[in-house]
């Protein structure tokens, strides 16, 4: 009887798995997407879907599909008519949105990533200086755009200046009420070359600005708890050091007596890299600790005032603020347009040059 | 009719308790409590996990009381307070609990399964081989069951360290500052921990099954209090993770923290995650099953073997009825309500109910 049962459970328990199959042969995966709008219409976008066909010589082909469409599923589904074979989501690395796209707000464009389950959080969003289908227009390394640009932005988050990003973090900050988004911004230089030309400051889901190249190291000093990155000191004319920074903190403090001033605390640990001035002695550290720490304290007050001005608040002062003060998360939403004009900042800054390099 | 004692072979060691607790309390809710707790309690909804799992405490506490008393399970205690007929028509109520709570957690599982998996996924096939799997594991036995629960839990529990990986991303002034919501918030928060807590108060069931039944008492509470942590970690790397508004959107917070997970030889972890937690809610189905058809071997003096096969045999036929999220919410939410109602309100009300009938019988 037993022995019965159980052949019945395995035959039921094997005939229902008979699901829907995806043979990864079988399938197109696509791996990285551009959008742009189409000029004089912001009901119509152009897309671009990039799929990497691995060659059986360990070669990477790209291989492009374009279509037009009114919202993005709209496009997957004519695109879907010029592929061969069924196009899943499951293996997308980057997103680019062009840049009249990212004026225009990227947020319903988003939506389909939160949807939709088979899409992880870790890929990349970023937006493009010009058309975002130029970007994926060229061919970049032998392993294929979409991981060419991937890891382009990947380790220029884990060891230059761009802050922590990815579709979790924008999608958690555009919906937090004391933060804003941001997104690297990319930038085709030629056929063949992409680099990330800054970040993109968004108000909502528009952007409203763009941050250029040598802002970022102390952007991203502002933004992430802990970075690291590499910034130029000019100590006279001859002298020019390079301090790669290896380790740094950030803290923001909003005491509860002052409410209205925001202190943001920075140590940074770092090493000379380049120096042009001769020999590093204790004094020429120093003094470029010095330096740094006005230079530091300088950049980021300007970053702060400009976010100040421009009413957003990528660094998410507005956190740091709900989280000290009690009950401004009750005030509600308008914390940014009462209550953040009128905060005053402060920077303070401690570098400490640990190496000057294996050569005195 | 008096109670049959259980014969020694049939019971199980008193730390098994633990194990049973455990298992059958992990269930569905775990996948997407949050977003619940968070709306009513936001910041301090990990306070309002502690205060439900605290205040369960003292109902275990008076669930043991009942049983001690009584030297027996619920229906025992129902004559007891109750006389013979009365007494059983309140045991039978909860035949059709623990029903709907096997059927809820089927159709939440199943739910799960068909948005991030499978689409396609015919809900009664699905249930069928589910129902004779869990058939075939009562027809073994209540020491099955339990072997079943202790599976149910040791097996997947490789799960709760992926919940790392959202740590690096996570926030701390998210949770700041404490205490910032009213105590009526965070208890009502507390308040819909229900669906997420239940299954502590199996013991009520299967107290003559226990050998040295007060050798499982501290068992039982440690259980418990393991549950209450393990939901309250969770709770907070979560609110840490996920920005409030985000989370409010998130049916399934859980799963989406694993959509951050990512492995060198595994794209998407929450496959992974949602395929092992079949059998994370195996446990669930089969206690609640085994409960069902217990329940009507004492009241009906049903065979327990057909006891099964007709509350499975409803479940397959229930199940049907449920074909969208809309109504799987509202099966969820009534069984969350029904949990409520039983363990804070019929429990306390049983206890005092047998406390002075121990008194009047004394005198």
């Amino acid at each position: 009887m037993s022995y019965r049962s159980l052949c019945i459970a395995m035959v039921i328990l094997f005939l229902s798995g008979c699901v829907d199959k995806s043979i990864i042969d079988d399938i197109n995966i696509q791996s990285a997407v551009a959008i742009d709008q189409i000029e004089g219409d912001p009901e119509k976008i152009k897309g671009m879907i990039l799929i990497q066909n691995y060659l059986p010589d360990q070669a990477v082909e790209n291989i492009r599909f374009t279509s037009t469409g009114k919202i993005r599923r709209d496009l997957l589904l004519n695109i879907q008519k010029k592929s061969s074979q069924p196009i899943v989501v499951g293996g997308l690395m980057v997103t680019i949105f062009g840049d009249k796209i990212s004026d225009y707000g990227i947020a319903e464009y988003v939506d389909v990533y939160m949807r939709e389950s088979s899409v992880g959080t870790r890929n990349y969003l970023a937006t493009s200086k010009s058309s975002a289908i130029g970007i994926l227009a060229g061919e970049y390394g032998p392993r294929g755009n979409a991981t060419y640009l991937r890891n382009l932005i990947e380790h220029n988050i884990e060891h230059r200046d761009v802050p922590k990003t990815n579709l979790h973090i924008f999608l958690r900050d555009y919906y937090s009420r004391g933060k804003d988004p941001y997104l690297p911004e990319i930038n085709g230089v030629s056929k063949d070359e992409v680099e990330i030309s800054g970040i993109s400051l968004f108000k909502g889901d528009k952007e409203i600005d763009v941050l250029p190249k040598n802002k970022m190291f102390y952007f991203k000093l502002l933004v992430d708890n802990y970075s690291n990155g590499n910034f130029l000191v000019t100590l006279d004319k001859h002298k020019t050091a390079m301090v790669k920074s290896i380790k740094s903190k950030r803290k923001i403090k909003i005491s509860k007596d002052h409410p209205n001033k925001v202190t943001f605390e920075i140590h940074i640990n770092g090493v000379v890299t380049e120096y042009t001035g001769g020999k590093v002695t204790e004094k020429v550290s120093k003094e470029i600790e010095k330096e740094l720490e006005k230079k530091v304290n300088d950049e980021c007050m300007k970053l702060l005032t400009q976010f100040q001005e421009q009413q957003i608040d990528p660094i998410g002062i507005g956190l740091a603020y709900k989280a000290n003060i009690r009950g401004t998360a009750k005030k509600g939403k308008n914390w940014i347009g009462e209550e953040y004009p009128t905060l005053s900042f402060d920077v303070k800054t401690k570098i400490d040059i640990r190496e000057s390099g294996v050569i005195e | 009719m008096p109670e049959q004692p259980i014969a020694d072979k049939f019971k199980i060691s008193p730390f098994l308790v633990l194990y049973m607790i455990m298992s059958m309390q992990i269930g569905i809710g775990v996948l997407g409590y949050q977003r619940i707790i968070v709306a009513e309690a936001k910041n301090d909804a990990w306070i309002s996990v502690l205060v439900a799992g605290f205040a369960l405490q003292f109902i275990l506490w008076m669930i043991y009381k009942i049983n001690e008393t009584v030297n027996g399970d619920i229906v025992t205690a129902h004559i007891y307070v109750a006389g013979n007929f009365v007494g059983k028509l309140l045991s039978s109520i909860f035949i059709i609990y623990y029903f709907i709570l096997s059927l809820t957690v089927q159709r939440s599982y199943l739910e799960v399964i068909q948005v991030w998996m499978f689409p396609k996924m015919s809900i009664f096939w699905y249930t069928l081989a589910y129902m004779i799997l869990c058939i075939y594991i009562i027809y073994g036995g209540f020491r099955t069951v339990v072997g079943i629960a202790f599976f149910g839990l040791v097996l997947p529990s490789y799960l709760f360290p992926i919940f790392g990986f959202s740590l690096s991303l996570g926030e701390v002034n998210h949770l700041l500052p404490i205490f910032e919501q009213s105590i009526k918030d965070i208890l009502l928060g507390a308040y819909k921990m229900s669906l997420t807590f239940i299954g502590f108060e199996v013991v009520l069931f299967f107290y003559p099954f226990i050998k040295e039944p007060k050798k499982s008492k501290k068992w039982a509470h440690l259980g418990l209090l393991l549950t209450t942590l393990i939901y309250t970690c969770i709770m907070i790397i979560t609110i840490t993770y996920f920005s409030m508004d985000l989370l409010a959107k998130s049916i399934w917070a859980s799963l989406s923290m694993w959509k951050i997970v990512n492995f060198p030889f595994v794209e998407r972890f929450e496959y992974i995650g949602i395929a092992t937690w079949s059998l994370v809610i195996l446990p669930n189905i089969c206690i609640a099953l085994w409960i069902s058809s217990r329940l009507m071997k004492r009241i009906f003096n049903l065979q327990q073997k057909k006891g099964v096969i007709f509350i499975a045999m409803a479940t397959l036929f229930a199940i049907n009825f449920f074909p969208t999220r809309v109504e799987v919410n509202l099966l969820n939410n009534l069984t969350a309500k029904a949990g409520f109602v039983f363990t804070f309100i019929y429990i306390p009300l049983l206890f005092i109910a047998v406390m002075i009938a121990k008194k009047v019988k004394k005198t």
